[in-house]
């Protein structure tokens, strides 16, 4: 199992690297450079410019200097807020994300997994069939139809939540249901299939037949076992809830790095989005590792040679 | 169609399951909207009228009108067109890709299958849909202003007559076939050792003819439940990438597209949002069903 756990973790090294590379490639492979986007300059204008955001250097030494700087947490200048640095923008935005982004995380699995018990235990019953069809309708459900869907429900119409913005707990509620609800389902279905094939196992069968009762049968032998491949699904979830917070951070108006993603998109701010796609990306290359590593270490059957 | 093959034996299970036929049905209904678009919509897609700026529900406009006075219902079934290609392109070329790297990455073995696969495995941690925002936001500014006639004014040409869907293709193309390419090879690996591969090696059949005879009929089945079940993503992520404005062109009726313009007039027009949304939501839970019902013919073991 070491030996798989380390081969893994060496693997994130060239990941990471291809994922740089590939992301500062694409941004500065775009023709004219960021500033030829606005209207014609005088190329001495454009050649001072170049020199103080250093594009005038070789290919090379512009990926070293990026990289360099990105470990030391240095991102280097935006290009459309000439005042503020991709530091300043992140330092601002990043809380509201890491809010969201966790609540969501964390209900999705939390009530994902209930739900999915609830429907294995009752297995082919109307409780099942109900929440199975939810979990249909929820994996098939967009954010971008859930969103605005929950905003005019419990917003404009029952005027229970506020319709969008950030600050109060009860801002979080709405956007935070938005993220989740997708990966609810997807854990749900997830899990009631993983114990539906344990509930077949012997040792259930067996711990059936010396007397356990049924709940005790569920917590003690069932959930145990069944909930390890679920993890499979948290790092799936975790980068959907991550890429997912770029629309609903614009539908509900969250001051976030989602939204300033977006912003930063249509406004071609190449460093912002280069930097923004890397942290996004290494969010969700460690997320993945760690949900790999502790598959390993929590599932004994599982021998990686 | 004999009544033990097992093409017969999967159609009859997959055609015992009523969300499955149900899907099929929808997904029949949009593949007819799609192609008979100019004939069976009562207006063109980007012809509006001021005069019907939002305009509810009504005789002459059955879902209303947007806020440029252009036909809801019009707009929708021109939208099942951009919908469509892009999960029929997208899946058709991951499907491609994959199933050719894995069997040449299984097939080959050693140390061309280790490169292969250490590749996939490189490839596979990029997060997919920052990879395709990337690309596109490469294609739309390097590709705006291309000379015509090159290369790169060709392949812009060629996006513009689609409206912009080429780019998206070409974006979900490129990332989704890893996991096609995973399963092709372990699939490989397995029906490669096999005593009826062993045999017709022994009768003297060159790789070729063992790919075409009897690798690929024993692979391609999971291949395509796995592009089935893949679908929705597909759709999903043009819905995306439109919704922030790095999809299809306008005036090119994308749903995405529309759901964000019905997502602004929201407060005052729900019918704006409502429309563009239900049809984004049930073409995707048809192709779920679909795809379930395709996995639960295909592998009995995963029926409820």
């Amino acid at each position: 199992m070491w030996s798989y756990i380390i081969r893994r973790l060496l693997l994130t090294i060239p990941v990471i690297f291809v994922v740089s590379s590939v992301t500062f490639l694409l941004m500065h492979a775009i023709p004219g450079g960021p500033f030829s986007e606005e209207k014609a300059l005088p190329p001495e204008i454009i050649k001072n410019l170049e020199k103080k955001y250093h594009l005038d250097d070789p290919l090379w030494k512009q990926y070293i200097d990026y990289m360099w700087g990105f470990i030391r947490f240095d991102f280097g200048p935006s290009i459309t807020y000439k005042t503020r640095t991709v530091n300043d923008i992140l330092a601002q935005q990043w809380p509201p994300t890491a809010i969201l982004g966790s609540i969501s995380f964390f209900f999705a699995i939390l009530v994902g997994v209930v739900l999915g018990v609830i429907s294995a235990v009752h297995a082919n019953t109307l409780i099942d069939y109900i929440c199975m069809t939810v979990a249909v309708i929820g994996v098939s459900m967009p954010n971008i139809v859930i969103g605005p869907l929950l905003i005019w429900i419990f917003a404009l119409n029952l005027k229970w939540l506020p319709v969008a913005r950030w600050g109060t707990p009860a801002h979080v509620v709405l956007p935070a249901l938005t993220l989740s609800a997708p990966y609810i389902a997807r854990f749900a279905r997830f899990t009631r299939a993983a114990i539906l094939e344990v509930l077949n196992e012997e040792y259930v069968r067996t711990a059936r037949a010396k007397g356990l009762s049924e709940r005790l049968t569920i917590i003690r032998h069932v959930l145990r076992n069944a909930l390890i491949p679920v993890i499979t699904v948290a790092g799936p979830a975790f980068a959907g809830i991550i890429t997912g917070s770029m629309v609903v951070e614009q539908i509900f108006a969250i001051p976030g790095i989602g939204k300033y993603y977006v912003t930063s998109v249509n406004n071609r701010d190449y460093p912002v989005i280069m930097t923004f796609t890397l942290i996004f990306a290494f969010c969700i290359i460690i997320m993945n590792l760690l949900v790999d590593i502790l598959y390993a270490i929590l599932d004994p059957r599982i021998r990686y040679t | 169609m004999s009544r033990d093959s097992i093409r017969y034996k999967t159609w009859k299970r997959f055609s015992r399951n009523r969300a499955a036929l149900l899907g099929l049905l929808i997904l029949a209904i949009l593949a007819i909207l799609a192609i008979g678009a100019p004939w069976i919509a009562p207006y063109h897609y980007a012809d509006g009228d001021v005069r019907y700026n939002f305009a509810p529900p009504s005789k002459e406009h059955w879902l209303g009108c947007d806020y440029m006075g252009r036909d809801i219902l019009s707009r929708l079934i021109y939208g099942t067109r951009v919908s469509l290609t892009i999960a029929f392109v997208s899946a058709i070329t991951s499907f491609l890709i994959g199933i050719s790297y894995g069997i040449v990455s299984g097939y080959c073995g050693g140390a061309i299958d280790n490169l292969m696969m250490r590749f996939v495995d490189i490839a596979w941690g990029f997060p997919t849909l920052l990879l395709i925002i990337l690309m596109m936001v490469f294609f739309k500014s390097s590709f705006a202003r291309v000379t015509p006639g090159t290369f790169a004014g060709t392949l812009s040409a060629i996006d513009r007559a689609l409206g912009g869907m080429f780019f998206i293709c070409i974006g979900i193309g490129l990332t989704a076939w890893l996991m096609i390419a995973r399963l092709a090879r372990g699939m490989t690996l397995a029906v490669r050792e096999r005593d009826f591969v062993e045999a017709s090696r022994a009768c003297g059949a060159t790789g070729m003819y063992i790919i075409r005879k009897h690798l690929l009929p024993n692979i391609i089945g999971p291949c395509i439940v796995q592009v089935t079940l893949q679908i929705p993503t597909f759709i999903l992520y043009e819905a995306f990438l439109s919704f922030i404005g790095l999809g299809v062109d306008p005036p090119t009726p994308s749903w995405g597209m529309m759901i964000n313009e019905g997502y602004i007039a929201m407060r005052s027009y729900i019918h704006v949002f409502l429309a563009p949304a239900l049809a984004l939501s049930i073409t995707i839970l048809a192709f779920n069903f679909v795809g379930d019902g395709l996995r639960d013919a295909l592998d009995p073991r995963w029926q409820r």
